[in-house]
């Protein structure tokens, strides 16, 4: 038997037809009672699986599943460090991390960094080649870079060692693992997830010396100071509004719009291009969002504490 | 950069193995990890498979057979087979910066490609492409191992003929005289030679075979053999989950009776 490649009913019919007609073709009786494919309705959202802290080599780690999509966040941890004193000494290993220099910068001494990446792999999902990061892993990172610093959830004064000598750096990779749509969703998500898994060890600056000591059995958790959580629409012509789209119909839809809410503050609202959206429609999106976000978020509460973590 | 300094009681005799018969994660020496696989897992990628094998967790998927990309690659009587091994930038110790196309990755990949060419039935897809791609999301020693076993088990779950199974497995020695099989990371930079094994499992016969450090020449048979044991346990584990996989598949979609296996 010839192995398959993965299309779906949908896309290969070969007719060129716009978005919605080619919905209306293949499901007809459906879409006209407003059902999608998936059996959902226009305005219903895909569950949420949340996994926390099952990479043992990361700092913090969480694994978010929306519906199909599945993104995975490691944060890593990085400082200058010369010496580690802690229980370790008892069974004789003495771990010594050299690591690159991280100093504050001379205008912000005061603070650490945060930096996120977005890796979009070719296992993610077919549209993705090898090679360097696609246009989408760079937009898609960037978007999340800047949400993180405008929304202000994490006060990066928290992750300063010394002020203008030393601080820490938290590397945030989020890899997608299987790209099935309302990517950002899933990457806002574990990402906040992960970061407040994350711990930081305690750190003795000898000013003088210039001596760091780092404590590694004394962590405290990083304070987020709110969630901000993302929620996708999608639009087709004719005024028909879906939430939480599937990869099929990102490809088919002519526009996407995303909201990040964090609380009951509106953090960020990306809409790059794509059909028009009335100011109603916003409304109501952004409303359904706020509801959206809320449930995430105590979703991934449940997760952080739930006791066979 | 990071430098493990162990101390003096680890330094001195390499303990790999203690009085006891114990290893230092408290197997026996032909104690395989504990392996935890599942195929199917992601609808993206034609067949995919997540494979643990102790604490090293990979990812593996397949796409294709499809078109050819680079059309100056095509070959007229067979598959272009083309692997891509990457590992995420959390999954060590210290943070990895670049997560492919490093030296070590390239190698892997190229290795990688060659293992799984050698029980691929290339010749039935003449100028069509098949893509692997491995992400490694936990790495603790036999991440090559780990990929080859992951990457056959995508291969089976996305309906591409394969000869037979291509399993992968380390081999070491403790004390140095006693083999041991399934090196996890702290036994790999210890220092003792490793012997990385990718062998069709029924047959016996090796794909690959990789050596580091050295040992005399007495002890290879007693290693390659315990490598090549070792690959046979991991085919039965394999084959468990893929029967498994079937039956629930076929359950599912209603099918009667026992699925019959060409063995």
């Amino acid at each position: 038997m010839a192995a398959w490649s993965n299309t779906s009913l949908l896309q290969n019919t070969g007719l060129p037809l716009t978005g919605r007609s080619r919905f209306i073709s293949q499901s007809g009786v459906l879409w006209s009672r407003d059902i999608r494919p998936d059996g959902r309705g226009l305005l219903k959202f895909r569950p949420i699986a949340i996994n926390i802290g099952s990479i043992s080599t990361a700092d913090g780690s969480a694994i978010v599943k929306i519906g199909n999509t599945a993104v995975v966040c490691g944060i890593k941890l990085l400082a200058n460090t010369l010496v580690v004193l802690s229980s370790a000494a008892e069974d004789g290993e003495i771990e010594v991390r050299i690591s690159e220099l991280v100093a504050p910068t001379p205008t912000e001494p005061d603070i650490g960094y945060l930096v996120p990446n977005v890796e979009l792999p070719p296992l993610c999902s077919p549209k993705f080649r090898p090679g360097p990061p696609s246009d989408q892993a760079q937009v898609s990172g960037h978007f999340v870079a800047e949400l993180i610093a405008s929304s202000g959830c994490i006060d990066l004064h928290q992750l300063c060692i010394a002020p203008e000598k030393m601080c820490w750096v938290l590397y945030c990779d989020i890899m997608c693992i299987n790209h099935d749509g309302a990517l950002l969703d899933a990457c806002i998500a574990a990402l906040i997830a992960a970061l407040r898994t994350v711990t930081l060890p305690h750190v003795d600056f000898d000013a003088e010396t210039e001596k760091m000591v780092v404590h590694e059995d004394r962590r405290k958790h990083l304070e987020i100071l709110s969630f901000p959580a993302a929620t996708t629409y999608a639009m087709f012509e004719d005024d028909i509004l879906i939430s939480d789209p599937t990869a099929e119909e990102e490809n088919l839809c002519s526009g996407v719009l995303t909201i990040v809410v964090q609380g009951s503050q509106l953090c960020s609202v990306h809409k790059p291009g794509g059909s028009p959206l009335s100011e109603t429609q916003l409304q109501d999106c952004i409303a359904l969002a706020h509801r959206r976000g809320n449930s995430i978020n105590k979703m991934v509460a449940s997760a952080i504490s739930s006791p066979e973590r | 950069m990071t430098m493990r300094f162990l101390f003096i009681n680890f330094m001195a005799g390499m303990e790999l193995l203690s009085d006891q018969g114990l290893r230092l994660d408290g197997r026996r020496a032909n104690e395989l990890r504990k392996i935890r696989c599942k195929l199917g897992v992601f609808t993206q990628p034609d067949g995919s498979a997540y494979l643990e094998q102790g604490n090293t967790k990979v990812l593996a998927a397949v796409y294709g057979p499809h078109q050819i990309r680079v059309k100056s690659k095509t070959m007229f009587d067979k598959a272009l087979v083309n692997c891509q091994y990457s590992m995420a930038t959390f999954s060590t110790g210290e943070r990895k910066h670049r997560p492919r196309g490093d030296r070590k990755s390239q190698e892997i990949s190229m290795h990688l490609r060659q293992a799984m060419e050698a029980t691929i039935k290339t010749e039935l897809y003449p100028r069509s492409q098949i893509d692997i791609f491995i992400e490694v999301l936990q790495a603790d020693g036999g991440n090559y191992c780990a990929s080859v076993n992951a990457a056959t088990l995508a291969l089976i779950d996305a309906g591409i003929p394969i000869s037979e199974y291509m399993c992968a497995c380390t081999a070491s020695l403790g004390n140095g005289d006693v083999p041991l099989v399934d090196i996890s990371h702290l036994e790999e930079v210890s220092g003792g030679p490793s012997l990385i094994v990718a062998a069709r499992p029924l047959s016996g016969q090796v794909a690959l075979l990789e050596m580091s450090q050295r040992f005399h020449l007495d002890h290879l048979p007693k290693v390659l053999d315990r490598a090549l044991q070792g690959c046979r346990d991991i085919y039965n584990i394999l084959d468990q989950a893929v029967r498994e996989h079937v039956q629930a598949a076929g359950s599912a979609a209603g099918w009667e009776g026992d699925v019959a296996f060409a063995s």
